[in-house]
């Protein structure tokens, strides 16, 4: 070892905290970039190669019934590679002991074996064997969930008729990673499942024989996914189809991308952040180093080293930082990812979870650091290259204060001789005092930004929960019905009041732009809904044309005032032209909403219910619950109070291991901007403080001129922070918003005052610890030097 | 200008000083450095007395003791009645709060503040202060109250730092090689000051050095050697500091 590297070494070790304390925020930005970009990378490879090997389809499409021979018409046209056909059907199914309602989607599979498309993957038993009408597999996180096993039985009522089901193995589907009710925010395994169903078995169950009511195709490589639809559609117009869609609009890949996009826009935000205070931590530790090392340079340069060599020697003590750095946040970071994905794999049913972060992601994480830290060395070491070694040599210069704003400031408010050192030292410094206030106001806003998240989630499920729904259940039907079920609904003692729902699938179509839709609309006077906009406010019903969700009209380029081209999907295919009436700023969806008449000219008919909102007495829920689960034309009942408790469930789970993260990851900032503002605050005054304490001041005033800078600065820091909080909560409530869900930007009072009072804290501790320094003090060999 | 001899001061009743055996022992390594040993003295309150000595015979070694800075390994010292070898840390900083004033080679005043707010640093905290400004015109630099640190000469810095010293009235006046970084027309400035606190202020002055020009202005001159008083010499007639021969 060279006696250079050498130096370097002792150096590293001699400045051991500050190094750390860098070290540390910059292994923030590393962990959060692997565990981001390694969970992204995991997923994204999983669902790839799950979709491949069990074949998920490109283009899907539901119709009311179509003949089987539709199928070869189908595969004639140009771009489709395979198309199968499958028969889907809701069913209640029937746990004995009980009350609450439990759906499952029944989908058929060929009995030989010959389903290639969206094929399970078996995890248990067998598929259904021909002949076979009873057998069944079932969903496994489903079976899971409610303690079936191979061999169980299960009664279920398919189709309006009670067929006792056995079940002879458990798999997955790639269609169904995400699998939901319909009418439900949040998976319940307990309350809905998937099953597979013989194909024979499931067409006599159905009295669907040789007929399908769903399709899924593959295309082949280069076919034009559009045209094909279009195409399909046309073929199952008179099927009353209901329009094929490709993948992005399939809810279990959709809810997928969602995730995934929101991992990558985690990867965009948070390690920036840490990169950026890094950076600036390495501005300011190698400047100072380097301007207490000046006569070391000086002599060094002197003895023959040449000048790069010197900025090498710098360079490499941020690089030995980067690299410690880039190893802690990479552990990290990979510990993180498999907290991560376990989670992931509660809510996304995949038969297996790569987490293989690829070589890639580390190099790329060592590559963010070590270009951070080398940023932040740049201006000190190119200090370091330019000194001249004579000029080095000589002490430098006193530092030059002159009256200026500051020094007036500090007459006119009366300061003390300490206020004044205080102030002046800020002013003196200002390149330095911004980065700790900008350090420390990042670190605040990074966890304001994380704590808006939960006021934000709350916000949403107070108005989709509290405001936007008011019944207790929501019964959904079989198929579509008309006002005598809704009397027959009335009529059960303990219903207080039930309305109808009417949604029409339609596609909404504005120059060339077309999207899918639902048209929904209540009765008037129908007090178990409301629409309730962004801003807390009841909307209601136009009465002529369409109000739609703000992001389905920015999708159409659409604004109130302008006509939109509606085409109704299945029933009798109506085509119109329709005003925009209204843009709703809407949470949850893309929706659309009519008026009762306006949608009866639609249907050209009173359109039917396809479900109806109870309000109900709630101590006679069960026998409501039991007696709904009796009518044959009820298909599922959705509890509100139970879909609301799932989904404050997952928010407690997810945020507190988010919030456990976060705090940590905004103190490691806090932390280290802090130490490292002390550290050197505390060895560029040591003269100084030294002096103070000869002079007569006791260790507290002392403790004050050291910690009342740093206090002025973090201080500061807080306003700062709530305005950079607010932006990055902006920011991130736009890059997580997507077609599913807008999130409100709406932070609570108390996500300011107790981000500032984690930030303040881990100041506070930090700034107290270097300040024990001042007990320690050595006036006398202090005093004895030169500074 | 006259300096005042010893003489015709008012008798004191009491030494300013008194100290009996102080040792100081630092323990640096392996090896233990005796800077004192077993020092007895007495200073007479209200004189001017110099320190002589080679390097490392003990002279810095005793002033901080005086001054509170640090402590004996053993031996007892007073400051009138007051034992500073019985008192704790808070008691040191009051007493050096209260009743001394120190003075540096490399004047030690704070840069980021003007002549007028470095003496305000000691007339903030200070029991009986005098008025900063009234300081500064005693060293004759009341017309470079507003000027910083970095504007003003070496003399010029040192002589702020007299006036910082001598702002709050103190009882003593500790001084290390306060001309050290001087040269002799700033240094006897420096010096006149000192003199003029001792004689008007009635401080006693301690004052180390190596210019053994200096000493003739002295009351009193203890020759160090080796941690001790090797001798003591006792002026009748102290020079005035323009007399000096640099």
């Amino acid at each position: 070892m060279t006696a250079l590297d050498l130096k370097l070494v002792r150096d590293l070790w001699r400045m051991r905290g500050q190094a750390l304390a860098i070290a540390l925020v910059l292994a923030a930005a590393t962990a959060t970039f692997v565990l981001s970009m390694g969970v992204h990378r995991s997923l994204t490879e999983t669902r790839d190669a799950y979709y491949e090997r069990n074949a998920f389809a490109d283009v899907f499409a539901e119709m009311t019934r179509a003949p089987r021979a539709v199928l070869p018409q189908i595969a004639a046209i140009a771009g489709v590679k395979r198309v199968e056909g499958t028969i889907r059907q809701f069913a209640t199914l029937d746990f004995p002991d009980r009350v609450e309602p439990v759906r499952a989607l029944i989908n058929s599979v060929d009995e030989h074996g010959r389903t290639r498309l969206n094929r399970i993957k078996l995890r248990q038993g067998r598929l259904p064997q021909a002949g076979a009408a009873d057998e069944v597999v079932v969903d496994e996180v489903f079976a899971k969930a409610n303690g079936l096993d191979i061999g169980d039985r299960v009664d279920a009522l398919i189709y309006g008729r009670k067929q006792s089901l056995r079940i002879v193995g458990t798999g997955l589907a790639p269609n169904y990673i995400y699998a939901m009710a319909p009418g439900d925010l949040i998976p319940d395994d307990r309350r809905f499942g998937i099953l597979w169903m013989g194909e024979k078995a499931l067409e006599a169950a159905t009295d669907r024989t040789e007929a399908i009511n769903a399709l899924s195709l593959t295309l082949e490589r280069g076919a034009a996914q559009a045209e094909v639809i279009r195409k399909v559609d046309s073929l199952l117009d008179r099927y009353g189809g209901t329009g094929a869609y490709g993948r992005e609009d399939q809810l279990s890949n959709t809810f997928l991308d969602n995730e995934l996009m929101q991992l990558e826009a985690l990867t965009r935000v948070i390690p920036p952040i840490f990169l950026l205070v890094s950076t600036f931590l390495v501005y300011i530790v190698l400047g100072r180093m380097i301007r207490t090392e000046r006569t070391q340079i000086g002599l060094v340069k002197a003895f023959g080293y040449s000048d790069w060599a010197i900025g090498w020697h710098y360079l490499k003590f941020a690089l030995a930082i980067a690299v410690l750095a880039t190893i802690l946040g990479s552990f990290a970071g990979t510990w993180m990812g498999q907290g991560m994905t376990r989670l992931y794999a509660q809510y996304y049913r995949f038969p297996f979870l790569y987490y293989e972060i690829a070589p890639s992601v580390f190099l790329g994480a060592a590559g963010l650091s070590i270009g951070a830290a080398a940023l932040g060395a740049l201006g000190g070491v190119r200090e370091a290259v330019r000194l001249n070694p004579a000029v080095a040599m000589s002490p430098p210069p006193p530092p030059v204060y002159r009256t200026g704003l500051v020094e007036r400031l500090g007459a006119w408010g009366g300061f003390t001789a300490t206020g004044n050192m205080i102030a002046r030292h800020i002013a003196r410094w200002p390149w330095r005092s911004a980065v700790t206030v900008l350090g420390v106001a990042l670190s605040m806003g990074l966890l304001f930004a994380t704590m808006q998240f939960v006021d934000s989630s709350k916000v949403m499920l107070d108005s989709y929960f509290y405001r936007a729904q008011r019944q207790d259940l929501t019964v959904t039907f079989i198929e579509p019905r008309n006002e005598d079920v809704l009397f027959e609904l009335s009529q059960l003692r303990g219903v207080l009041r039930a309305e109808p729902i009417r949604a029409v699938p339609v596609k909404i179509g504005r120059g060339n732009r077309t999207e899918r839709s639902a048209i929904e609309s209540a009765p008037a006077g129908a007090t178990l809904t409301a629409r309730i906009d962004a801003d807390g406010r009841e909307i209601e019903l136009p009465p002529a044309g369409l109000m739609m969700s703000r992001q389905l009209a920015d999708k159409l380029g659409a604004r109130a005032g302008d006509r939109v081209l509606v085409e109704m999907l299945g029933g009798r295919r109506t085509t119109i032209y329709l005003p925009v009436a209204a843009v709703i700023d809407e949470f949850i969806g893309e929706r659309v909403y009519a008026s009762e008449a306006t949608m009866d000219r639609i249907a050209r008919d009173a359109a039917p219910a396809g479900s109806a909102l109870l309000r109900i007495d709630s101590s006679q829920r069960r026998r409501i619950l039991s007696e709904l689960k009796a009518m044959p034309e009820v298909l599922g009942v959705t509890e509100r109070s139970a879909a609301m408790g799932k989904f404050e469930d997952m928010i407690d789970e997810n945020i507190n291991t988010m919030l456990a993260f976060y705090i940590s990851f905004a103190s490691a900032i806090a932390v280290g901007v802090v130490y490292n503002s002390a550290r050197i605050l505390f060895s560029e005054r040591v003269h100084e403080l030294a002096t103070l304490r000869v002079l007569g001041y006791y260790r507290s005033e002392v403790g004050v001129v050291l910690l009342g800078e740093l206090a002025v600065l973090v201080l500061a820091a807080v306003p700062v922070g709530c305005v950079i909080g607010n932006w990055l909560a902006r920011l991130m409530t736009a890059m997580f918003s997507s077609d599913l869900f807008r999130l409100p930007f709406a932070p609570s009072p108390a996500s300011y005052g107790y981000s500032a009072l984690v930030v303040l804290g881990a100041a506070s501790l930090t700034a107290l610890l270097v300040a024990r320094r001042v007990l320690e003090l050595d006036m006398v060999r202090v005093l004895k030097a030169r500074e | 200008m006259n300096v005042a001899n010893p003489a015709d001061r008012e008798p004191t009743a009491e030494p300013a000083f008194r100290a009996e055996g102080l040792r100081k022992v630092y323990q640096t390594g392996e090896t233990e450095v005796h800077a004192l040993r077993g020092v007895d003295l007495e200073i007479p309150a209200g004189e001017m007395l110099v320190l002589l000595g080679p390097s490392g015979s003990g002279k810095s070694t005793l002033l901080n003791l005086l001054g509170g800075l640090d402590r004996p390994t053993s031996g007892r010292l007073f400051y009138r009645d007051l034992e500073l070898t019985g008192l704790d840390e808070k008691g040191m900083t009051r007493f050096r709060r209260s009743e001394i004033g120190f003075i540096f080679q490399f004047y030690n005043l704070m840069p980021s503040l003007t002549a007028e707010e470095n003496v305000r640093l000691v007339t903030d905290i200070a029991a009986h202060p005098m008025d900063a400004v009234e300081a500064l015109a005693l060293v004759g630099l009341a017309d470079r109250r507003d000027h910083y640190p970095a504007q003003l000469s070496g003399g010029e810095q040192q002589r702020v730092a007299v006036a910082r010293a001598i702002a709050k009235q103190p009882g003593v006046l500790l001084c290390d090689e306060p001309t050290g970084a001087l040269d002799s027309t700033t240094g006897i400035r420096v010096l006149e000051t000192l003199a003029t606190a001792n004689r008007e202020l009635g401080a006693t002055v301690v004052v180390i050095t190596h210019n053994v020009g200096i000493a003739a202005m002295a009351d009193r001159v203890f020759h160090f050697l080796d941690g001790n008083i090797a001798r003591t010499e006792v002026h009748e007639h102290p020079i005035s500091p323009l007399e000096i021969s640099w």
